[in-house]
């Protein structure tokens, strides 16, 4: 037999287009008589409109059209997880700001013309008369008396108040009785998703058939063609929605915003073909923003390391708007997760939604479990300090015992499978963690502050079944369809819902039907990102599409080889049953030398010239899939880092990473997966950070003020992995997307807090710059006056 | 952001309050000015638009300047409106004028508040502390070498004076 595709670490199919240059991005697009868009956007963070002259603009040549919020005839910008028994408010989010503006960045006017240049400086000779008003950026100040109302009808900025319980009584007599309790202030600060490609949409109306086609940098077009055909009044079986080549998202292309529908509007309005396509400071502006949480958190333990309870309240600024999924992140995705794979009795969450006059925040890669996760390693590891025990045995101490089918949290999730402390050991081993602690100890007698942090994880992807989305109020579902179609000549078309946008699902799929049936990866074409030619799905993102997608996928090609297996049994006049398969050749038990190849019987049926009894001809499936559950990947991860004693820099040193996230069907993709995953988050602990002035201003506007990551700043990744399969998928598969970013934030974080233990730092607020840890190292040292710039002692 | 700074004139008070007064000298001497005309109606306020670069925006702003709190010859408030390249500029000076130790000079003093709303604010706020003071360097300067072009005129100077006629800004 030969090797087995599944599982082998073939190249990426995507990639010599995507590094040559022959990939096709929205903005690649043109179209004959094709206008460009461009936006005026508030360049204040709040303000009454009072008035706005456009005549300059409308009497520049090669201006088409210039439209403010009066001319429109476009529905509002839904939000659409509408988070149950939270008094979750909706204020309406218009597609252009009629008498106020939220946020710098908010649009106020757009003008069509000839040229995206012209566009542009039209734009800028649009004058608005604003009445400035107060702003606030910080999610906890927002809900004080006395701050600036966004909303008339929304007291107290207050979006929603949402509580996730074990039992408030429980929770409360764990941490009365608790022999020891920590508490923490800990800041998840804003971050920009920085996808490489920025947003665009290019928008063609057809007035003679009525239909519109939008091709834009989506990861759901299907969700797209939902909400935008409510958006522009159009019958949906009139909306197309094309995610032509998408250059990566994480999160920040699954909202609809108000460009995309602007543009089409704008389309149908002048019978031409209308694009706009995002800058970088735009995208920086107004692509949403994900985390910012003031969180206060506190976990009670015995004094025999043994964790008894945790709970938080959460501030969790929602911008000036709810963008799409934006309730869901800070609470179904979070906390319920409070738990992770530990055994903790009891736990609660009260999350608080806030509206600021700060750009959207929504589902940034990880969404709500990288903050579940960092708040409960850190907490972890002050229970560690306080109690004088080594953080990893206070972990391997409360670690839930192995599980293969169900394991059910006191917040109510049931895990599917897992087996924490081996991926532990392994990691362990990895590291030397034993020696590198005597390491740290000799480095420390020669003044170079080493050190490490562990963190074990569990996470909730594969979004997911559809009863719990509606359950918690996701204005969707979360199945998935396929649909396989086997030309005559046995190459295989594959149309799938989801919308791979880097990911790497066009190899991945393409091995997963090569390892049922046989046809070569190279045969197989998945298709994906068009509504015109895809079967309805939810999208790409939360580590869905191969714990979901790639579901469909299999049982879809499972009903293949069933038909093909039967065809083969007809042309070999002999019984289905007794009909054996391997390596896509079907043969009668024992005669493996007479054989009919999946080709030939695809051949055959498609032919149709002599059909089984009752068989349809052609070799055609297609497969819903809704998931009966979550999938829950796990794992290990530790980093070494060392600090520089006279410039505070943090050098990462060694990184070992060991995720299970059940079978792989290519060790490289999620190699891949894991390492992007880890360097963001590594960048959220070490480099990242959105700032706004007091006055809702944006500093960190382009690549020169915030801070992506670089390779420099990483070494060789050290990964390994285990496998527990999960026991609700065909083929045990979970989701691997999210999982280096969830990890990550809190392993480095940890490993420098340990490294600053001579300082008897206990917490600080990221990004850990160099600046900040100099000034904490200074400060302990008692030879400087600095400020107290997020700076928090021990004691 | 606060901005301060001062510059001393080689020429005495009158001759430094009338330049200073001189909306002619003052179109001239704002960096990247192309045009400064008086609004109707006021005596000291004039609609002007200014080409200026700083950090990677560049482009052309329009607004209003005005001066208010006029008290001669010792001090006056230069405040600025602006808007252009999707920011707003305002910004407001207390300009003071005062005779220096060594006679004959005098010292020019600001206290400036400006803010930044847009795209200037996201993108140069970091740069446009020192971008001002490149600017007011600038601007002074350019006033002090069109005293020196008229002192020229009006008489013949030694070439020796003229060569340190230009003092820095402290």
């Amino acid at each position: 037999m030969s090797t087995r595709i599944f599982g082998s670490g073939i190249k990426r199919r995507e990639d010599p287009r995507l590094i040559t240059g022959g990939a096709k991005y929205t903005d690649d697009m043109a179209l004959p008589g094709m206008l460009h868009m461009a936006m005026l956007r508030s360049p204040y963070a709040h303000a009454h409109i009072k008035h706005i002259d456009t005549a300059t603009a409308q009497g520049m040549e090669g201006v088409v059209a210039v439209y403010t919020a009066t001319d429109l005839s476009l529905g509002a910008v839904p939000c659409a997880w509408l988070v149950p028994n939270s008094d979750l408010k909706t204020p309406a989010h218009p597609p252009l700001a009629a008498d106020k503006v939220r946020y710098v960045g908010d649009a106020v006017a757009i003008v069509i013309a000839e040229d995206r240049y012209l566009a542009q400086d039209a734009a800028d000779t649009i004058h608005v008369e604003y009445e400035v008003l107060g702003a606030v950026v910080n999610p906890e100040e927002a809900t004080q008396e006395g701050a600036p109302q966004l909303f008339d009808d929304v007291p107290n900025n207050i979006a929603f108040r949402w509580i996730a319980s074990s039992g408030d009584e429980g929770v409360e007599k764990a941490f009365a009785e608790a022999d020891v309790v920590v508490k923490d202030r800990i800041v998840q600060q804003r971050l920009l998703p920085t996808a490489m490609e920025p947003r665009a949409a290019l928008a063609q109306w057809n007035s003679g058939t009525g239909e519109m086609t939008i091709w834009c940098t989506s990861q759901n077009p299907h969700i797209h063609r939902f909400i935008l055909s409510g958006m522009l009044g159009l019958a949906e079986h009139k909306v197309r929605v094309i995610a032509p080549e998408v250059g990566g998202g994480f999160g920040s292309k699954i909202p609809v915003y108000a460009d995309e529908a602007l543009a089409a509007w704008a389309s149908m309005k002048l019978n031409r073909p209308v694009k706009w396509a995002e800058t970088r400071s735009e995208n920086y502006l107004v692509t949403i923003h994900g985390r910012d949480h003031i969180e206060h958190v506190e976990m009670a333990a015995t004094s025999d390391g043994t964790i008894t309870a945790i709970r938080g309240t959460v501030y969790a600024g929602m911008g000036a708007y709810l963008s799409t999924a934006g309730p869901g992140i800070p609470t179904i995705l979070h906390g319920l997760m409070y738990c992770g794979p530990y055994t903790i009795p009891h736990a609660r969450c009260e999350s608080i939604g806030v509206f600021t006059t700060t750009t959207p925040t929504d589902a940034y890669r990880g969404a709500g479990r990288p903050e579940a996760v960092f708040l409960m390693e850190r907490l972890i590891d002050q229970v560690a300090r306080k109690l004088n025990m080594d953080p990893v045995e206070l972990r391997r101490k409360n670690l839930i015992p192995p599980f293969e089918d169900g394991y059910t949290i006191p917040l109510g999730l049931t895990y599917d499978s897992g087996n924490y402390e081996v991926a532990l050991d392994k990691a362990l081993a990895m590291i030397g963690y034993a020696d590198f602690r005597k390491e740290q100890a000799e480095a420390r007698k020669q003044g170079r502050y080493l050190g490490i942090g562990v963190t074990t994880y569990c996470e909730i992807c594969g979004l997911g079944p559809s009863q719990v989305a509606g359950a918690t109020g996701f204005q969707g579902g979360l199945w998935e369809s396929t649909i396989i179609r086997v030309t005559p000549t046995g190459k295989v078309h594959a149309m799938i819902g989801a919308s791979p946008h880097g990911q790497g699902e066009e190899t991945t799929f393409a091995q997963l039907i090569s390892d049922e049936i046989g046809i070569p990866v190279e045969d197989i074409e998945i298709l994906h990102g068009d509504t015109g030619n895809t079967p309805m799905g939810w999208g790409t993102y939360g580590s869905r599409t191969t714990p979901v997608a790639g579901a469909a996928l299999v049982l879809a090609t499972r009903k293949i080889k069933e038909k093909a297996r039967a065809m083969a049994a007809h042309l070999l006049e002999a019984a289905v049953e007794d009909i054996d398969y391997e390596d896509g050749k079907f043969f009668v038990k024992g005669s493996p030398d007479k054989f009919k190849t999946i080709q030939e019987a695809t051949l055959m049926a498609t032919l149709a010239w002599n059909m089984p009894e009752g068989m349809d001809p052609g070799m055609e499936a297609s497969q819903f899939y809704d998931p009966p559950n979550f999938v829950y990947p796990f794992g290990t991860h530790i980093a070494i880092v060392e600090i520089e004693a006279d410039t505070g820099i943090v050098h990462l040193k060694r990184y070992v990473a060991v995720d299970d996230c059940g079978p792989q069907i290519n060790p490289v993709i999620v190699a891949g997966q894991i390492h992007g995953g880890i360097v963001q988050g590594v960048g959220q602990a070490l480099f990242e950070g959105v700032v706004y002035d007091e006055h809702g201003q944006l500093l960190t506007g382009s690549m020169m003020d915030y801070a992506v990551p670089r390779a420099e700043a990483f070494p060789e990744f050290e990964l390994d992995h285990t496998v527990t399969p999960s026991p609700h998928h065909p083929v045990g598969l979970k989701g691997v997307g999210e999982t280096g970013t969830i990890a990550s934030t809190p392993t480095v974080y940890n490993a420098v807090i340990d490294a600053l233990q001579p300082f008897g730092i206990k917490t600080m607020e990221m990004p850990l710059t160099a600046a900040r840890v100099w000034e904490a190292m200074q400060r302990r040292n008692g030879s400087a006056n600095g400020s107290t710039n997020g700076v928090h002692e021990g004691s | 952001m606060q901005i301060q700074g001062s510059y001393t004139f080689e020429y005495d008070q009158q001759a430094v309050w009338n330049i200073l007064m001189n909306p002619d000298a003052i179109a001239k001497a704002i960096p990247g000015v192309k045009e400064m005309v008086p609004l109707e109606g006021e005596t000291y306020a004039w609609r002007a638009i200014a080409k200026i670069g700083v950090a990677s925006v560049s482009g052309t702003y329009s607004g209003i300047i005005r001066m208010t709190e006029i008290e001669a010859p010792d001090r006056y408030r230069l405040t600025a409106e602006g808007e252009g390249q999707q920011s707003v500029i305002n910004g407001t000076a207390l300009i003071t004028m005062q005779p220096a130790q060594e006679a004959g000079k005098t010292v020019v003093v600001w206290d400036a508040e400006a803010s930044l709303a847009g795209k200037l604010a996201s993108i140069a706020q970091r740069l446009i502390k020192s971008a001002a003071g490149l600017l007011s360097r600038q601007f002074f300067g350019g006033l002090a070498k069109q005293l020196k072009a008229a002192e020229k005129e009006a008489k013949t100077v030694p070439a020796a004076t003229s060569s340190h006629s230009m003092a820095g800004e402290s």
